[in-house]
C-alpha cells in the first residue's frame, strides 16, 4: 500500500515526534510511505479565522500536490487537518475543483482511522509502560467520527493501561480552538483547567491525543501547573517499542 | 458591547462559575437521560429539521396561511418590521384597551425588542411572572440563560432581593421563596388587564399558537386578562397541526430533560361565546427585526430553525465558563453568538462569532441540527471580507495572515523562516499564550529535517 | 393602508427577495413536497383516527390504562380508580377531605355537577358563574373532567369547546380531573389528531402539577398553577 504522508505544518515544525512516529508505524504495517516536501499548511488557521481566499489558495495547492502523489491513500497524524481536507469541497464554487476536492477527501485518512478501518489492524506491535488517558480532539471526534479507533489501538499496546478521563470527560474541548486560544486566552485557559483537573484526578502518566494542537494546549498547561503528566501524540505511543 | 471585558468579569466571579458548572452539567445529564427513552431520536431531529427547512423556504406562504386562519378564528394580527414598531403596536393595544397593569409570561422576543422599557416610557408597568424572569426583573438585571434566567443568582441573593423588594423575612428555603413570589404575583394576575406572552410554535394550517411552560404563569397570563397579546418572531410558524408532535418530543427533552413540560396551551383565535372563559381579544404580533435577512443563504437560514431549547448553552464549553451576560444580548451561548450579530448587525457584535473554539458540541445536541460552527465560520468570513472589524488588532491580524499566506505558498521560504526561528530560539511574542501556558520549544530538527536525514529510507522498525 | 399593513407588505416582500436563489434553479411556485410526515389528516385516513389507535367508543387497552397510571405517578400526579358514578362520588369526597379542601368549585360538565351534588355539608360548593375573581382565587379545589388522557406521558387534555375547565384546572391549588378510561389514547400524536377535529379555541395539555427549578435548579412543586393534580379515573360499570 502506497501512502503519502500529510504531515501538517504543526507536527512538522512543533511536534515532529508525531510525524516520525506515524511514518514508523505505517512502515511496520507494511506501507510504503512517501513524503512530498512541497506541502506546507492545509489552510485551516486562515479558514477558521475567516480568511477564505487565503485558505482557498492553500487548498488548491495541497490538492494539486497530493493528486500528483500517485498513492493509494493520504494519511495524517491530525484529526483537525484531515477534517479540513474533508471540508475543501465547500470552499469552491467551481464544479471542477469541488470534484477534485471530493476525490482528495475520499483518499485522506487520519492515522488511527486508517490503521483500524482501512488496514484493519488494532495491534501495531507497540510497547509502552504506563497509565494513559485519551483526549478526543474535537474535529476528529465530531467531524470524522473518530472515537473507538484510538482506544482500540491503545488497548493493544503492551504495558499500557488505558483509563477514561473523569468528568467533564474525554470528549470535552481542551479550549484551543486555533486563534481562539490567543484571542480569548482567559476563556481558553478556564476551559483548559477543567480538562487538566480531570487529568490530575485520573492519576495517569500521560495524556494522549491525535492532534498536536490539543497536545500543545494541554501539555503547555500541565507543565505550567508543575504536573509530571506528559502529553503524547498517539503516533509516539504506537511507534514505541520499548 | 464588550464581550472581552464582560467575559473576564464573569471568569473572576467564582460563585457564578460554580453555578454555571452545576447547571450545565445537570441539564446535560437530564437531557441525555431523557433522550435515551426515545429510540428514534435521530429520526425525530431529521424530521423536525426538514419541517423547518420546508417552512423557511416558503415562509411567506406559511405566514399568510397562518394569518388567514388566525384571523378567521377571531385573532387580530399585526406585523412589525422592527423592535420599535412592535413596541409601538403593543403599547397602542394596551392604551386602546385601557390597560393599567400588564402581566408577562416568558418571551425572549419581548426582551429582544425591549418591550418593558417601551411600555414604561408610556406609563404602563409590565410585571414578569415567570419566576426566573421575575427575579431578574426585581434585580434590574438581564436573564443569563434561555431556560433558567436567574441561574446566576444564589438562593441567598434571591432571599436578600425578596427581603428588600417584597418585605419578606429572609429565608434560604427555596419553597418559601417560590411561595413568596407566587403570592406576590397572584394579586397581579387577578388584577391584570392585559397579558403578553411569547409563542413557541404557530401552526399555519389552523392559526393556532402553542405555548409551553412548567409554572402555569403563561396559562394565567393568557386566560385571565381581557386582552392577550402574543408576540412571535416570523420564524415560529410551522405548516401543520400534526407537526407539533415531533417538536413536542424534541423541545422539552432538549431544554430541561422532561418528556413534556407541565402545560401546553394551544390557542386558536378568541372564545366563541362571550360567556366562555378567556380573553375578549387576542392580538398576535409578528416580528421581523432582521429575521427575513437571514433567509438569504442556506448557511444563515438555518439560524431561524432554532426552537429556543437552550441545549446548546448547556453543551458549550465557553458558555459554561462565562454564562449569559457576557454575550451582551438576550440570546446567549452558541445560538446567541450567531443570532445576535445577524439581528443587530455585525458592527455591534463583531466579537461574538469569534467567541468559540468551534468544538461542535452545540451541533451535536441541537434538536433541529443547526450547524452552528458553520454559521460561525460564515460570519467570521463575512467580518474579514467586509472589514467589519476595525482597529489596530484587526489590521495586525490581516497583515499576519497575508504574511502567513505568502510563506505557506513557498515551501523553501517556509523552511527558511522556521529555520531562522529555530536558530535564534525566537518564538513569536505570544504573551497571550505564555501568560498561562508553557510554549513547547521548537524541536532541534523538524520532521522534514528528519526525513531528509535518513527517515526517507525504509528502515526495519 | 395602516402601519401594520405596510409592514406586512414590506416583510413579505423582504422574505421573497431574500429567498430568491442566487443563480440556481428558480424557486417553483408550488410548495415543495414535504419530507416530513404530513399526519393522518393530510394522508387521507379517517378524520381523528389513525389505524390501530383508540377511539372514544371502544374500550381503551388495559395496557394504555396501566401505562397512563404509571406515567401519572412519574410526573407527580395522584390517581384514584373508581368504578361507576356512586363509587366516583365517594372517591371524590375522600380525595377532597384528604387534601383538606373545603371550598370547592366545579365545572359545567354534567358529570362534575352530579358528583359535586353528592358532597355533604362539610364542603362549600361554589359555582363558576357566580364567582368573582377574588373568590375564585380563594377556592381550594377545582373539579373538572378531562376530555382525553395520554398514556405515553400521563397527560390530561382539556378542550374549551367541551367544558369550561380552563380556570378551574389552573387557579385553585388542587385540581381534581375526572377521566374515563375509555378516553385514554396512546400517544401525543393520537391526542393531537383528536383535538384538531374539535377545534376548540383553547386546548390545554396538563402533565402533573405546576413546577419550577428557577432557584438554584431546586425543584419546587406548585408555583402558579395547582400544586396537586388528582386524576379520578372512571371505569364504566
Amino acid at each position: 500500500m502506497r501512502v503519502s504522508l500529510f504531515v501538517t505544518c504543526l507536527a512538522d515544525q512543533l511536534w515532529p515526534a508525531a510525524a516520525v512516529g506515524a511514518v514508523r508505524v505505517l512502515r511496520r504495517m507494511g506501507c510504503d510511505v512517501q513524503f512530498d516536501e512541497r506541502q506546507t499548511c492545509c489552510g485551516q488557521p486562515a479558514f477558521n479565522t475567516g480568511y477564505r481566499p487565503e485558505a482557498c489558495a492553500l487548498a488548491r495547492r495541497l490538492i494539486e500536490i497530493f493528486e500528483s502523489s500517485g498513492s493509494d491513500a493520504i494519511v495524517s497524524p491530525s484529526g483537525s487537518c484531515t477534517a479540513m481536507l474533508h471540508h475543501y469541497e465547500q470552499l469552491f464554487e467551481d464544479a471542477g475543483w469541488r470534484a477534485r476536492a471530493r476525490g482528495l477527501a475520499e483518499r485522506t485518512h487520519e492515522l488511527s482511522s486508517f490503521l483500524v478501518n482501512r488496514l484493519g489492524v488494532e495491534d501495531v506491535g507497540a510497547r509502552f509502560a504506563g497509565r494513559l488517558t485519551w483526549h478526543d480532539a474535537c474535529h476528529g471526534l465530531r467531524d470524522l467520527k473518530i472515537k473507538d479507533e484510538p482506544r482500540r489501538l491503545l488497548r493493544h499496546v503492551r504495558g499500557a493501561e488505558l483509563v477514561e478521563l473523569p468528568p467533564p470527560g474525554a470528549e470535552t474541548c481542551c479550549g484551543f480552538g486555533g486563534t481562539f486560544s490567543v484571542k480569548y486566552p482567559e476563556i481558553s485557559v478556564a476551559i483548559l483547567d477543567e480538562k487538566v483537573d480531570a487529568i490530575d484526578r485520573a492519576g495517569v502518566d500521560a495524556v494522549v491525543s491525535g492532534d498536536a494542537s490539543c497536545l500543545m494546549q494541554i501539555g503547555g498547561r500541565l507543565s505550567r501547573r508543575g504536573s509530571a503528566v506528559r502529553a503524547l501524540h498517539l503516533a509516539e505511543v504506537l511507534a514505541a517499542t520499548t | 458591547m464588550s464581550f472581552d471585558r464582560d467575559a473576564r468579569t464573569a471568569l473572576a466571579d467564582g460563585q457564578l462559575r460554580g453555578a454555571l458548572r452545576h447547571a450545565t452539567t445537570l441539564f446535560g445529564e437530564r437531557r441525555r437521560a431523557a433522550i435515551a427513552d426515545v429510540p428514534d431520536w435521530e429520526d425525530a431531529r431529521d424530521r423536525a429539521r426538514a419541517i423547518k427547512d420546508e417552512t423557511l423556504l416558503h415562509l411567506d406562504r406559511y405566514l399568510e396561511q397562518f394569518v388567514a386562519n388566525a384571523e378567521g378564528a377571531g385573532a387580530r394580527v399585526h406585523w412589525a418590521r422592527d423592535a420599535a414598531q412592535a413596541c409601538d403596536i403593543i403599547a397602542g393595544i394596551a392604551e386602546r384597551r385601557g390597560a393599567r397593569t400588564v402581566v408577562k409570561s416568558k418571551s425572549m422576543a419581548s426582551e429582544e425588542i425591549r418591550l418593558n422599557a417601551a411600555l414604561a416610557a408610556r406609563g404602563i408597568a409590565a410585571v414578569e411572572t415567570d419566576l426566573g424572569e421575575y427575579i431578574v426583573q426585581l434585580a434590574g438585571e438581564e436573564p443569563s440563560h434561555i431556560v433558567v434566567p436567574a441561574i446566576h443568582k444564589t438562593k441567598g441573593q434571591i432571599a436578600a432581593l425578596f427581603a428588600a423588594k417584597l418585605g419578606m423575612e429572609p429565608s434560604d428555603d427555596v419553597t418559601r421563596l417560590a411561595a413568596a413570589a407566587r403570592q406576590a404575583l397572584r394579586r397581579r394576575f387577578a388584577e391584570a388587564d392585559l397579558g403578553v406572552s411569547g409563542v413557541n410554535f404557530a401552526v399555519a394550517e389552523t392559526g393556532t399558537i402553542l405555548i409551553l411552560e412548567n409554572e402555569g404563569n403563561a396559562r394565567l397570563t393568557t386566560s385571565l386578562p381581557r386582552t392577550h397579546v402574543a408576540l412571535m418572531g416570523i420564524e415560529k410558524v410551522i405548516p401543520r397541526f400534526a407537526d407539533l408532535e415531533v417538536f413536542l418530543r424534541l423541545l422539552p427533552r432538549s431544554g430541561t430533560g422532561q418528556a413534556l413540560t407541565a402545560y401546553q396551551s394551544l390557542l386558536t383565535g378568541t372564545k366563541r361565546q362571550p360567556v366562555d372563559e378567556g380573553p375578549e381579544e387576542l392580538h398576535i404580533v409578528l416580528l421581523d427585526n432582521g429575521r427575513s435577512r437571514m433567509l438569504a443563504s442556506p448557511v444563515t437560514r438555518q439560524t431561524l430553525a432554532c426552537i429556543r431549547c437552550g441545549a446548546c448553552l448547556n453543551a458549550c464549553p465557553v458558555y459554561r465558563q462565562i454564562g449569559g451576560h457576557a454575550y451582551g444580548s438576550v440570546y446567549p451561548g452558541p445560538i446567541g453568538a450567531v443570532l445576535t450579530p445577524q439581528l443587530l448587525g455585525m458592527g455591534e457584535s463583531a466579537e461574538l462569532p469569534y467567541a468559540s473554539s468551534l468544538c461542535g458540541a452545540c451541533r451535536d445536541v441541537c434538536p433541529v441540527k443547526i450547524d452552528i460552527p458553520a454559521v460561525l465560520l460564515h460570519l467570521r468570513a463575512q467580518t474579514v471580507a467586509r472589514r467589519a472589524s476595525i482597529g489596530t488588532r484587526a489590521l495586525l491580524e490581516r497583515l499576519a495572515f497575508s504574511a502567513y499566506a505568502a510563506v505557506m505558498a513557498r515551501p523553501r521560504l517556509f523552511e527558511w523562516v522556521m529555520g531562522c526561528a529555530r536558530a535564534v530560539h525566537i518564538v513569536p511574542p505570544l504573551g497571550a499564550w505564555t501568560k498561562w501556558r508553557d510554549l513547547r520549544p521548537l524541536a532541534p530538527r523538524s520532521f522534514r529535517d528528519e526525513w531528509r536525514a535518513g527517515l526517507h529510507e525504509t528502515e526495519g522498525s | 393602508m395602516t402601519d401594520s399593513d405596510a409592514a406586512r407588505r414590506d416583510i413579505l416582500r423582504a422574505i421573497r427577495e431574500n429567498l430568491k436563489p442566487r443563480g440556481i434553479a428558480p424557486r417553483s411556485a408550488e410548495p415543495v413536497q414535504s419530507t416530513a410526515d404530513p399526519g393522518p389528516a393530510a394522508r387521507g385516513s379517517p378524520p381523528g383516527l389513525r389505524p390501530g389507535s383508540v377511539g372514544p367508543v371502544e374500550r381503551a387497552s388495559p395496557d394504555a390504562v396501566t401505562r397512563f397510571k404509571a406515567q401519572l405517578a412519574a410526573v407527580g400526579a395522584q390517581c384514584t380508580l373508581a368504578c361507576g358514578e356512586p363509587d366516583a362520588a365517594r372517591a371524590l369526597a375522600r380525595i377532597l377531605t384528604d387534601a383538606g379542601a373545603r371550598r370547592v368549585v366545579g365545572s359545567d360538565a354534567p358529570l362534575v355537577q352530579r358528583l359535586l351534588s353528592t358532597l355533604g355539608h362539610d364542603f362549600v360548593r361554589e359555582s363558576l358563574d357566580r364567582l368573582s375573581r377574588d373568590d375564585l382565587f380563594a377556592c381550594e379545589a377545582g373539579v373538572t373532567t378531562a376530555q382525553w388522557g395520554i398514556a405515553e406521558t400521563g397527560t390530561l387534555v382539556l378542550e374549551s369547546a367541551r367544558e369550561r375547565s380552563r380556570l378551574l384546572s389552573l387557579v385553585p391549588p388542587i385540581h381534581v380531573a375526572v377521566l374515563s378510561t375509555r378516553c385514554i389514547c396512546e400517544s401525543l400524536g393520537d391526542a393531537l389528531d383528536r383535538v384538531r377535529q374539535a377545534a376548540s379555541h383553547a386546548i390545554t395539555f396538563i402533565t402533573g402539577p405546576s413546577r419550577t427549578s428557577d432557584i438554584e435548579l431546586t425543584l419546587v412543586v406548585g408555583v402558579h398553577g395547582p400544586q396537586t393534580v388528582h386524576v379520578l379515573l372512571l371505569e364504566d360499570v
